[in-house]
């Protein structure tokens, strides 16, 4: 049988194109794969941790989770913008971060994966970027952003 | 509840494990309640490099700078607390004594796996409180006993002495 079946070309298509949320940190706009994000609401104050860990020096409590803080925005020296900020859960292969963003709401947005280009961008992993015509946009590796005491899944 | 004057917490509860809770601004520490030997207010710790009490020299252990954390001591609320194993002995200076808290083994899990650095030797765990959390402060550390520790762990002794650095969920 050569013809493949409908949910089969279904998958191919998915496979193809990359859900993206587009966020921002500092006014400049970032986007990660939606497979990596694991929710967003409204930032909570953090409770600061004493660390030595780079840009993890906080927590925090949702209810009963506590979620580990990655100051994605002192990485990228940038000032936060928009009251109130938001909080977006990473998918680490760590497990779960909470990172604080600007409180511009996100919004999706779905590409081809062919038009991801590889980045020069050093100062954060990336998985490459892309441009939406109004400008490159990284890709955010958010599974293993500040590196990783777990191997990355297959 | 007095929290000064001098005596030695004896688990209430047969799981349970005690903790004196303690305050850095919004930070709170738990420093474990089986090493309390006393919380005495700044005018009776006085001044100097240690605390004579009850027979016993506590050094003072300046747990915020080792933490570089920013502290206040110049607040009413300011207290000292002395903590001992029975071979090392501590005075450590705090912004505040929040109380005694009682947690069940399996409400205290270790730091994210995020936290990569020396912070994971610092604290032993944390467990939510109140509204808040607080960090489990590693007696064998504060203590000044890790490179102990490690000497004699290296040197074939048991590992029974060894910090208590949990991976899992209920080791604090």
């Amino acid at each position: 049988m050569l013809r493949a079946s409908k949910q089969q070309e279904k998958s191919v298509v998915a496979k193809r194109s990359w859900n993206l949320l587009v966020f921002w940190v500092g006014g400049e706009r970032f986007a990660a794969r939606t497979d990596d994000i694991g929710g967003i609401a409204p930032w909570v104050n953090s409770i600061a941790v004493p660390s030595r860990t780079p840009f993890v020096q906080a927590m925090v409590r949702r209810e009963k989770e506590v979620l580990p803080v990655y100051d994605l925005a002192a990485r990228l020296n940038r000032s936060l913008l928009g009251d109130p900020l938001l909080c977006l859960v990473a998918k680490h292969v760590d497990g779960p971060m909470a990172i604080c963003i600007d409180g511009d709401m996100p919004s999706l947005h779905t590409i081809e994966a062919g038009t991801l280009q590889f980045s020069t961008r050093t100062d954060i992993e990336t998985i490459g970027s892309f441009n939406d015509g109004n400008g490159e946009i990284p890709v955010v590796a958010f599974q293993t952003l500040g590196g990783s005491t777990t191997r990355r899944p297959e | 509840m007095g929290l000064r004057g001098h005596y030695r917490a004896e688990p209430t509860h047969e799981q349970g494990i005690s903790f004196l809770v303690v305050c850095f601004g919004e930070t709170r520490l738990a420093l474990p309640a089986e090493g309390v030997r006393g919380v005495l207010t700044s005018g009776e710790a006085g001044v100097g490099d240690a605390i004579r009490a009850v027979g016993i020299t506590y050094r003072h252990i300046d747990l915020a700078g080792l933490l570089s954390f920013p502290a206040d001591f110049n607040a009413s609320d300011t207290r000292v607390v002395l903590y001992s194993n029975g071979r090392s002995h501590a005075a450590v200076r705090v912004e505040q004594v929040f109380g005694l808290t009682e947690v069940e083994p399996t409400q205290c899990v270790p730091l994210p796996a995020h936290f990569r650095g020396d912070e994971r030797s610092w604290f032993a765990g944390m467990f939510l409180h109140e509204r808040g959390l607080a960090l489990v402060v590693n007696p064998t550390w504060l203590l000044g006993e890790m490179a102990e520790v490690v000497s004699v762990a290296s040197g074939g002794m048991s590992s029974q002495s060894a910090p208590q650095i949990v991976e899992g969920g209920g080791s604090c």
